[in-house]
Order: C-alpha cells, then sequence, then structure tokens
C-alpha cells in the first residue's frame, strides 16, 4: 500500500444517482414520446428512416443511462 | 448455592491418568533427547515469563523469552517447541522483537516463522523456528515476544450438562516451558474468569492470587523439561464456533462494497443433555442457563449502511447497531438462546463505501480488505472467503499475511456478458487474530465500466428498430383486396391534405411578415424596407399557390376525398381572398405614407379592409381546425 495509493472512486459522485436518474428517465421518455408522436402522425410518403432512427437512438441512449443510475440509486450497484 | 456435579462423575484425576499415558511416551522421548542432542547448547533462555489467557473460549499464551547466545558464532534462528496434541489446536503463532523495557506490548514487528523438522527430534514434536532479523552475536541478549493461540483447547468436563448445570472446563499445559534450550529462570501464571476453580495442580511453588494461578519461579531446568499441569474451572463466556463461514466481498467499481456472510454457528462447549425449559430459562437466566449465550456482536468496519441479518426463514428483527466514526457496532441475537451442542445458521450482510477500500497504485487496482469474521471471539473451523470482481478484472494476484488455499471460479451477476472472475481464499482453524488485512491486486480499464450502460442502450435501441421495422413492413396477406386498395388511398388522401396544411401554414406566416412590415413601417417611417418585403411576399405567395396546384388536382382525382375537398377547396379559396385584401389594405397604407396622408384618413380608407381581413382569418384558422381533425 503506502502513501502513493491514491483512493478509487465512483465517476460520478454518488450522492447524485438519484437525480441523475430522474433527469436522465425524464428526457429520455420525452424523446420517446416525441418518437411515437412522429410514428403516429406522419404518412407513408413522408416518414424519414433517418429521422426515426436518430431520434431512437437518442431517446435509448437517455433511457438507457437513466435505467443505469436507477438501478444504482435503489441499491443494486451493478 | 453451586451445584453438586451428578454422582457418577469421573474425577478429573482419572482423565488426566488416561491422558498421561500419552505422555508418558512424551516424557521419555524427552528424557533421552536432553542427553543426546548437544547441538542446541549454544541458546540459552536467561529468563521466560509466561501468561496463559483462558479468560475466553480461545487460549492465547504470551511468553516473554529472553534469548542469550552463549555458544560460539553468531545465532539467526530461534525455536519453539510445542507437544503434538498442543500443536493440533495451534491456530495462529506470531513472534516479535521486544525492543522497549518493561511491559510494552506489540512494540515490534513480527518475525517471519516457519514450520521445520530438525533431525534427531522425535515426531511427537513439532518445531517452528523464528528468523532473526539480523544475527545475535556472541554473548549477546534480545527478548522475543511469543504469541500463541490455541482453538479447542478447553475441553469440556463433564461433556454433557443439563440447562442448570455450571459449564467447567479442562485446560492441561506444561507449568516447565518446553523448549529445546535450557531455561535459567521461569514463571507461569494462568488467568481464569472469575468464576469458580473446581481443581487445579499443584506443584512447588504454586499459588493464588484471586483468579490467577501463579507457577513458578522455577530456576535452572535442563531442556525439554515438561510438567504437565490440569486446570478445571468454570466458564460461561460464549463458546461460538463458526463450523463453516462463507464470506462474499463483491466490488462495484460505482462505488460500492457488498459484503454477505453465511455463518453454520454452533455452541462448542459442554453439550446440553435433558429438557430445556424455556419458563426456568427466561425467568432466572443465571440460575437456569449460565451455560448459554444469547447474542453476538460483531465490529463491523466505519460507514457501514445497508445492514440486514436474516435466515432461511426470512428476517430476524432482534439485532441492533450503533454507529461510531472508528466502527460500526451490529449486536444480533438468534431466534433462540444457543445451550451447549446447539446450532444455528444465518446471514448477515452489510454496504461499504469503495473509497475506503478500493485503491491505485503503479496502473494496478487493489482491494485492501480484512480477512477474518468481525464477529468477537468466534472461532471459526473453515472459512471461505470470496471476492468478487467486476467484469473485465485481469492479472489477479492475492497477497496474504499468512498461507491461504487459493482457488478461482466466475459469477454471473446483474448485467454481465461473460460473468465476474471470483477469487475464493480458504483456511481452517480461524481466530479473531487473523482479522488483518489482505490484498487482491489486479487491472482494470476504466472504459470497461462503460459496458454496463452499454448493453441497457442497446436493449432499448432494440425496441425502437423492432417498432421501426413493424411499422415499415407491409403485412397485409392480401395485396389486391378492396378494404386493402381502399386503405391505400386514404393513406395517400392524407398525406396530400397534410401537405395543404402545410403550405396553407407557411401562407399563413407570409402573412405575418407582411403584417409584421406594416407596424415596422409606422414605427420608423420606411417606405423602401416595406415596399421590399411586400415583393418578397408576392413571390413566396406565388410559389405556394404553384405547388397548391397538383395536390388540388389529385385531391380532385382521388375518390376517398370526395368528403373532404369541398371543405379542402374552400380554405384555398378563403385564403386566396385573404391575400388579396391583405395586399390591397398593404399597398394602401404604403400609398398613403408616400403622399402624407396621415392620421384620420388612413384609417378611413384601410377600416373596410381591416374588417374583411379579421374575418377571414377567423375562418381560414376554423377551417384548418376542422381539417385536422379529420
Amino acid at each position: 500500500m503506502g502513501s502513493q495509493a491514491a483512493a478509487i472512486t465512483s465517476p460520478v459522485p454518488v450522492a447524485w444517482y438519484p437525480t441523475l436518474a430522474i433527469l436522465m428517465l425524464a428526457v429520455g421518455l420525452i424523446v420517446t414520446a416525441s418518437f411515437f408522436i412522429y410514428e403516429a402522425t406522419s404518412s407513408r410518403r413522408n416518414r424519414s428512416l433517418a429521422k426515426e432512427l436518430t431520434t431512437g437512438a437518442l431517446a435509448s441512449f437517455f433511457l438507457g443511462f437513466g435505467t443505469l443510475f436507477l438501478l444504482l440509486a435503489s441499491g443494486v450497484y451493478v | 448455592m453451586f451445584k453438586q456435579l451428578p454422582a457418577e462423575k469421573l474425577r478429573p484425576d482419572r482423565l488426566v491418568m488416561g491422558l498421561r499415558f500419552d505422555l508418558l511416551s512424551l516424557f521419555t522421548t524427552l528424557a533421552l533427547l536432553s542427553r543426546t542432542t548437544t547441538v542446541l547448547s549454544d541458546v540459552i533462555l536467561s529468563r521466560v515469563d509466561r501468561r496463559i489467557d483462558l479468560t475466553s473460549q480461545i487460549a492465547r499464551v504470551t511468553s516473554t523469552l529472553k534469548v542469550e547466545n552463549a555458544g560460539p558464532g553468531p545465532v539467526s534462528e530461534i525455536l519453539i517447541t510445542f507437544p503434538e496434541v498442543q500443536a493440533k489446536n495451534l491456530a495462529y503463532l506470531m513472534a516479535a522483537l521486544n525492543e522497549g523495557k518493561g511491559k510494552v506490548k506489540n512494540s515490534g514487528i513480527s518475525l517471519p516463522i516457519k514450520a521445520v523438522n530438525p533431525e534427531g527430534m522425535p515426531p511427537s514434536l513439532i518445531f517452528h523456528s523464528v528468523s532473526l532479523p539480523t544475527a545475535l552475536g556472541e554473548g549477546d541478549s534480545l527478548t522475543l515476544d511469543v504469541l500463541a493461540v490455541f482453538t479447542h483447547a478447553l475441553r469440556a468436563f463433564p461433556e454433557e450438562i443439563t440447562q442448570a448445570d455450571i459449564q467447567l472446563v479442562l485446560f492441561q499445559d506444561t507449568a516447565h516451558y518446553l523448549s529445546p534450550y535450557a531455561v535459567n529462570i521461569q514463571s507461569l501464571t494462568v488467568k481464569l474468569p472469575k468464576s469458580r476453580i473446581e481443581s487445579y495442580t499443584k506443584l512447588e511453588n504454586t499459588n493464588i492470587h484471586g483468579s490467577d494461578i501463579k507457577y513458578g519461579p522455577y530456576e535452572n531446568l535442563p531442556s525439554f523439561s515438561y510438567a504437565p499441569v490440569v486446570v478445571h474451572f468454570e466458564t460461561n463466556q460464549p463458546f461460538a464456533v463458526a463450523q463453516e463461514l462463507v464470506r462474499e466481498i463483491e466490488i462495484s467499481h460505482w462505488g460500492n462494497v457488498q459484503v454477505t456472510e453465511h455463518y453454520n454457528i454452533v455452541h462448542g462447549g459442554a453439550k446440553s443433555k435433558g429438557e430445556f425449559s424455556r419458563l426456568d430459562f427466561q425467568a432466572r437466566p443465571h440460575l437456569r442457563g449460565s451455560s448459554a449465550f444469547r447474542n453476538l456482536v460483531a465490529k463491523l468496519p466505519p460507514r457501514a449502511h445497508s445492514i440486514y441479518y436474516r435466515d432461511e426463514i426470512g428476517n430476524i428483527s432482534t439485532s441492533n447497531v450503533w454507529d461510531d466514526p472508528k466502527k460500526t457496532e451490529l449486536l444480533i441475537e438468534p431466534r433462540y438462546p444457543l445451550f451447549g451442542g446447539w446450532r444455528t445458521t444465518f446471514t448477515i450482510g452489510y454496504s461499504l463505501p469503495l473509497q475506503d477500500f478500493l485503491f491505485e497504485s503503479e496502473g494496478k487496482r487493489f482491494l485492501d480488505f480484512s480477512f477474518g469474521s468481525p464477529i468477537t471471539d468466534l472461532v471459526i473451523d473453515y472459512l471461505i472467503v470470496k471476492v468478487v470482481l467486476p467484469e473485465g478484472s485481469n492479472d489477479i494476484l492475492i497477497s496474504t499475511p499468512f498461507p491461504v488455499k487459493q482457488g478461482q471460479e466466475t459469477k454471473i451477476s446483474h448485467l454481465d456478458f461473460v460473468g465476474r472472475p471470483v477469487v475464493s481464499l480458504e483456511k481452517t482453524n480461524v481466530v479473531p487474530e487473523h482479522n488483518q488485512n489482505f490484498q487482491v491486486y489486479y487491472k482494470f480499464n476504466s472504459l470497461s465500466m462503460l459496458r454496463e450502460p452499454f448493453i441497457l442502450i442497446s436493449g432499448f435501441f432494440f425496441l425502437f428498430v423492432a417498432f421501426i421495422v413493424y411499422i415499415h413492413v407491409d403485412l397485409s396477406i392480401s395485396k389486391s383486396s378492396a378494404s386493402y386498395l381502399a386503405k391505400m388511398q386514404w393513406d395517400e388522401v392524407r398525406a396530400t391534405i397534410q401537405e395543404v396544411q402545410s403550405i396553407i401554414n407557411q401562407c399563413l406566416s407570409t402573412h405575418e411578415k407582411l403584417e409584421a412590415s406594416l407596424r415596422d413601417l409606422s414605427r420608423t417611417g420606411d417606405v423602401q424596407a416595406c415596399k421590399t418585403a411586400r415583393k418578397t411576399a408576392d413571390s413566396l405567395l406565388k410559389e405556394y399557390s404553384k405547388e397548391l396546384k397538383p395536390l388540388l388536382s389529385f385531391l380532385q382525382s382521388s375518390p376517398q376525398a370526395t368528403q373532404i375537398l369541398p371543405k379542402v377547396e374552400e380554405l384555398v379559396a378563403k385564403e386566396r381572398e385573404l391575400q388579396e385584401r391583405l395586399i390591397t389594405k398593404h399597398s394602401t397604407i404604403v400609398d398613403c405614407y408616400e403622399k402624407k396622408i396621415g392620421g384620420r384618413e388612413l384609417e378611413n380608407r384601410v377600416a373596410s379592409q381591416q374588417q374583411k381581413v379579421i374575418v377571414l382569418k377567423q375562418e381560414v384558422e376554423d377551417l384548418l381546425d376542422y381539417i385536422e381533425e379529420i
């Protein structure tokens, strides 16, 4: 061990976990909602696959991180 | 008030006779040895003070040896001897140099000890050799502190007792220090718990001070001298013996160390016979049940949280936690008191902050954690410590202060691909002196932490892609049925109407721009800017009407749109009218400004146009709303 050993902590402060979970899940759900609205209101001709995929990717990014922080905040340290 | 032992008791002397038969062979070998070996006469122990602490179920023997080098040449090893029957129970052996004068405890670092087998010695003696850091010169002397810890050394006698009996145990040792060297002066103190002493061997120079038995001082005894003593005394200390303990330490780089301990505890003292009366036990616990123990105390590291105590049935609520900056004290009370021979199994779990235990140095991370159980004064027959490292750790190395048996396995846990590496350390006969820190070194790439969110993100993305595929793929079975064709046409109509809507909205925004330019004009008086705005608006509106034409013609041709077509046409017509009126209004106002007619006249001319504009705007908006709802 010795004096040059540095303590390792989590990359994100543990106190932020609940806040981050709620924020990221909220943003993720909003983007999901916009994805489904776009799907519902656009017709076959006007749909653009690129827009769908980017919205889906953005939504899954935020939802994924939101779920991770939700798990960590509730004590399941994955 | 002391209970008589049962009538058919065995006198302890007879038991000792049986033991003495074993020692007879030891005696003869010792006698032979002291005559034949002369190689170990270069070291003389000038003073030996021994203290045997029997106040708990673990026997701790502290010996202070004053070693003198009397022979030729320097000495770098000191031998410590135990008879085989005692060495079987030896759990921990530590030797340290005593630097200071007087009774200074733990003053030196511990010296390396290894078991040796010198030739010419009988197999019933076990030898350990202490290596000195610097060789002891001729004529020099030093002081050595040796701590030997024995488990299961206190034998219950009688072996079975009822609930009301007191628990008596036997301890046997030698009053003369068993050593391959000659001893000049020696003494022995046996410290007993403050209860009744049933009997003890009386040799010369034996005194009792309170609850301590002092043997000695004895002078000028030859090497391998042995004087067996047997002490029979009462002890009510908890005889908690964990037959198997599995400690699992799971590390998560997100900030947590989770420790789970599975205990299988038995009362290792005199076995309980007869029936158990709960009434007697609760009414008079000191008379009916002094040999039992009710609770166990565990000293957990500070800042431990989320502590749970449960067994197979469920949660056990009889527990208490006291927090401290130095430790977290946990008091657990099993569902029933433990009498001799009774057993209980339970699980304790707690979480610790990561930064107290995980460190980084020279590119490697290491975990610094204590090896033994946090329960005070617990003897563990078989201990397994499993350290679960996060997925993606490699180059795993263990460093322990005492020898353990290592193994490696894998555990699949939350969000795992291939499983987490688990290092298992096994040791038998563990005592609280083994609660020292051990280290687990490993390498871990920080980017591997992103593996877990990546799994979640790809899971969600797969769902989205599946939905997109479902929407895009045409799953109808018959492509030429009437309903399918009708649906397709209706889709087209809807798309066209949406386009019409967007164009109309663009027209409306152009109107807004025109109105804004009029307001600007009234503010700044800049006629030129107004005229340019008008020109751009004109061109835009022309474009929009061009775009509208093909859409309208399509709507007129398709059969599905018959219902909505009149409304759309009305909308387009109204919008056109609105356009015209706005443009006339705009040009009127610009004219007025150019001719410098202000105020009342301006308003008069504009008034009628303005009214109609407002009415038309309202109608257009209503139509748009109506069309949207279709």
